[in-house]
């Protein structure tokens, strides 16, 4: 498959916010960002709400528990970037379980900050969509036996079953509904069940 | 006043190699802005020059600059033609917690807290040279350029920038540094037919392909540089000599030209750079016993001056000039643009932010 081209974020004005203890790191860390144009706020031990309204979040992946994040273990509304000192696998573990789209190692010194933004922007786009994509076959395997019902009606009318198949496409086009929806009405129209468990 | 201090103050240029004309520019500006500070009975300080020569090596950059930084003990050095030198030197400085000054344009997205950037980045030439090409030639380009970091990232700025004009890329196509072998390019163009070409090598590169491009124009209108003009954001008049007939017509970006109004007597941007830094440096060093061994973050903090303390790039004019009868002529000019290494500054359209909470 042929990789997307990578999105360049505007960081202009954009608010980072690094979760980690006041230290050396943050103070480094909050350099860079600067000079990228992003705002930064510092906060420990936890998120607060204003996070929600953030764009990244760098958070300290050696002393991070799950109580830091205002949301759903490993479901982050935005990018992650791990800080990591110790590179103990417990805590690549868990910096990974929170839902961390990139890393950057501590000490931070003089770079790193900006591959970092651009790497977790990148994964955290690609989840989203890959989620959106996987919602959207699974929701279209579990309609595709309504789908095969709607062929066996129309092929029951003496068609084979490619011309039912090219019917029922040519009938989600007229009626400019999706393959899966066209499905539902012919198996309605006969008085059969519908198999889709939720309707969108 | 008593004892001058003596400053020592490394010099990384190389003097020999492929772009030595751009270190020699670079080295006179530096010397003069020594030899006025040091002749200057009002400042109580002297600069020891330390020189190193790498030769074009790039292997040889890091351990010079050791050398300097470490071995005779300077804190603030001027250097680095390329960027792929600069980055080399970088962790050394860092190490060292030294400075290095540099003259010369770059492709931007970078901000050191170890270096001064007193040259130009793209939204100081590269971004306001497509501003005046497209309306003015069309949209069409071909890109070229040495195959390192400045080649590649100012043509995929530039690509982008067009693409998101409505304009073409026709080809983009790179040589090794010092290749002279510029066949390949010259006769893409020639089928290509593109209404300009960002030529983005460097040295006896873009030397050859100036001098092909312009035997082209002779034989056909379609490529004379009043049709389709090449656009650089390295050239200057350093390189004017090497160029001869070939540079005529090309239209140049940069902070200063020549003959400018009000701006000093140099031969070029990149003279000019390496003054202003060294000059720069001796007016934070001044009147502040010690300040040779400080940070340049501490050494910045309010006192003003030509650098922003946060990305460590300056404020110049931008001056897009065409070389015309062996000099350039300005044909557009802005008076203060701050340089904006990540585009975040300028320029950026504020786009609400949307985001799902699911």
């Amino acid at each position: 498959m042929k990789r997307r081209a990578i999105r360049i974020p505007n960081l202009g004005g954009a608010q980072a916010i690094i979760l980690h203890r006041p230290h050396p790191t943050v103070q480094a860390l909050s350099r860079q960002l600067t000079a990228i144009g992003l705002q930064v706020v510092q906060t420990w031990p936890e998120l607060g709400p204003e996070a929600l309204a953030a764009d990244y979040i760098f958070f300290d992946a050696d002393m991070g528990h799950d109580g830091m994040f205002p949301w759903e273990p490993g479901q982050p509304p935005i990018p992650m970037i791990a800080l990591i000192g110790s590179e103990a696998p417990g805590r690549i573990e868990w910096s990974l379980k929170v839902g961390s789209h990139a890393q950057l190692l501590k000490p931070v010194g003089d770079g790193g900050a900006y591959s970092a933004l651009l790497i977790a922007r990148d994964a955290f786009d690609a989840q989203k969509a890959l989620s959106a994509e996987i919602a959207d076959l699974r929701r279209r395997l579990q309609e595709r036996q309504t789908v095969v019902r709607a062929v066996t009606l129309l092929a029951a009318r003496g068609k084979s079953d490619a011309e039912a198949y090219a019917q029922l496409r040519q009938m989600a086009m007229a009626w400019r509904i999706s393959f899966e929806n066209a499905a539902a009405r012919i198996v309605a129209a006969q008085g059969g069940a519908d198999d889709r468990s939720e309707r969108r | 006043m008593g004892l001058r201090r003596q400053i020592k103050l490394g010099i990384l240029l190389s003097r020999s190699g492929s772009y030595s004309l751009i270190s020699e520019a670079c080295r006179s500006g530096a010397l003069a802005a020594i030899a006025q500070v040091n002749g200057d009975p009002a400042l109580d300080l002297s600069f020891v020059p330390v020189e190193r020569d790498p030769g074009g090596n790039i292997d040889a950059y890091a351990p010079l600059c050791e050398e300097i930084l470490r071995d005779a003990g300077a804190r603030h050095m001027v250097g680095c033609v390329t960027s792929w030198s600069r980055k080399e030197v970088i962790p050394t400085v860092e190490k060292y917690g030294g400075t290095l000054w540099y003259a010369v344009p770059y492709e931007g997205f970078e901000a050191s807290d170890h270096v001064v950037y007193t040259h130009a980045c793209p939204n100081q030439h590269l971004l306001p040279l497509l501003d005046w090409v497209m309306p003015a030639h069309g949209r069409r380009t071909y890109l070229t350029g040495s195959n390192y970091i400045w080649g590649w990232e100012m043509n995929r700025l530039a690509r982008e920038r067009i693409m998101a004009a409505g304009g073409e890329v026709m080809g983009e196509r790179y040589l090794p540094i010092g290749s002279r072998d510029v066949g390949r390019m010259i006769e893409e163009v020639r089928f290509a037919r593109p209404d300009f070409i960002l030529n983005s090598l460097i040295g006896p590169s873009s030397y050859e392909f100036m001098a092909a491009y312009r035997a082209m124009g002779l034989e056909d209108a379609a490529f004379r540089p009043d049709r389709c003009p090449v656009l650089s954001c390295n050239v200057t008049e350093c390189e004017l000599p090497a160029l001869g007939q070939a540079a005529e017509g090309l239209v140049a970006a940069g902070p200063y030209f020549r003959g400018a109004p009000g701006a000093g007597n140099f031969g070029s941007s990149h003279e000019a750079a390496a003054f202003s830094a060294v000059m720069e440096l001796a007016r934070l060093l001044a009147g502040r016993e010690g300040s040779e061994t400080w940070p340049l973050s501490q050494l910045l903090a309010g006192r003003g001056g030509i650098v922003d303390p946060e990305t460590h790039h300056t404020v110049l004019p931008v001056v897009i000039a065409r070389v015309e009868g062996g000099a350039f002529r300005t044909l557009k000019r802005w008076e203060a643009v701050a340089g904006d290494p990540y585009l975040t500054r300028s320029r950026s359209i504020p786009t609400p932010s949307l985001r799902v909470v699911s």
